[in-house]
């Protein structure tokens, strides 16, 4: 249950798993279509051509639009937190303090996947 | 392609591109897929009569010559059906020069949906449409073709004339000329 939110709620993938989808969306495609040709020439029925082909297109969504985790093997590695030196003009205060309300979550790192809508 | 919209949007965008070119490909190639058609058209012969233009028992309708011709018709158009045809239109034109130029007219036609009904073997037809000069008289008229032709139409593309057979023949006249018979 925890993977089908994770793969349709937002469905984000990292940069990786996208060039992935790209190349694989044009090879189902492309083959789907010069296969429709091939299944209906064959066949000598050209409806047959275009049922071939949408096929292929329906098996290209469902491998191409669900956030699969095998297109989450990379994640984006982010630079770690700066801490703040006493004597910079930098307010660290604002960002790490104790008394700075904790339930709104602004780092990256700290927020999750789906989250990142809100 | 980040989300799930995003990829939903651009894989569609691409097939539909795919299936434009697809479709472009299929239309494009389809006059050149091989075929063989057997044709032989044969005329009997050509009878020229008079006769009424509007009504037949109406005298103040304006008299014509109209000719009736008798032919035979053997082909075979099987081999013109491939993937993309959805029908053959086959007809026979009369075409002849005259005083206003060019003429050309259908005298019979068929649609062949089939190849059941591609095996063609006509004994002794008349054309199905009436065959009169645009002038009401054939007068000027001197050589005319017959011109057995057929149109395949395609599910995808374009449709074109492919001329089969074309026989020569002269047309009688009934009326002399001023007009009287």
């Amino acid at each position: 249950m925890a993977l089908l939110t994770s793969m349709f709620e937002s469905g984000r993938i990292d940069f990786k798993g996208q060039e992935l989808v790209s190349k694989l969306a044009t090879f189902l495609i492309v083959g789907s279509a010069l296969a429709a040709v091939v299944v209906g020439y064959s066949q000598h029925a050209l409806s047959l051509c275009f049922y071939t082909y949408v096929a292929g297109v329906a098996l290209t969504y469902i491998v191409v639009l669900p956030a699969w985790p095998f297109y989450k093997r990379n994640p984006v590695k982010w630079l770690p937190r700066k801490q703040a030196v006493a004597g910079n003009n930098t307010a660290p205060a604002l960002v790490d303090s104790p008394n700075q309300p904790t339930s709104r979550k602004t780092l990256v790192e700290d927020v999750s996947d789906d989250e990142m809508d809100n | 392609m980040n989300n799930f919209l995003q990829r939903l949007s651009g894989i569609t965008s691409f097939a539909m591109s795919t299936l434009m070119v697809l479709v472009v490909l299929i239309s494009l190639t389809t006059p050149f897929l091989p075929s063989n058609p057997t044709h032989a058209v044969q005329l009997h012969n050509v009878q020229t009569t008079t006769g009424r233009m509007m009504d037949p028992y109406d005298k103040t309708s304006r008299t014509a010559e109209y000719a009736r011709l008798t032919f035979d018709v053997d082909a075979d158009l099987s081999s013109m059906f491939n993937w993309n045809t959805k029908l053959l239109f086959t007809y026979i034109t009369v075409d002849y020069q005259s005083s206003n130029g060019f003429n050309r007219v259908v005298v019979w036609d068929r649609i062949v949906r089939g190849k059941r009904q591609a095996k063609l073997k006509l004994r002794k037809h008349h054309n199905k449409y009436l065959l009169r000069n645009f002038a009401q008289t054939f007068e000027g008229v001197e050589g005319a073709n017959l011109t057995l032709i057929v149109n395949p139409v395609p599910y995808l593309g374009v449709m074109y004339d492919k001329t089969m057979s074309s026989i020569p023949f002269s047309i009688p006249r009934a009326l002399k000329a001023g007009g009287k018979k």
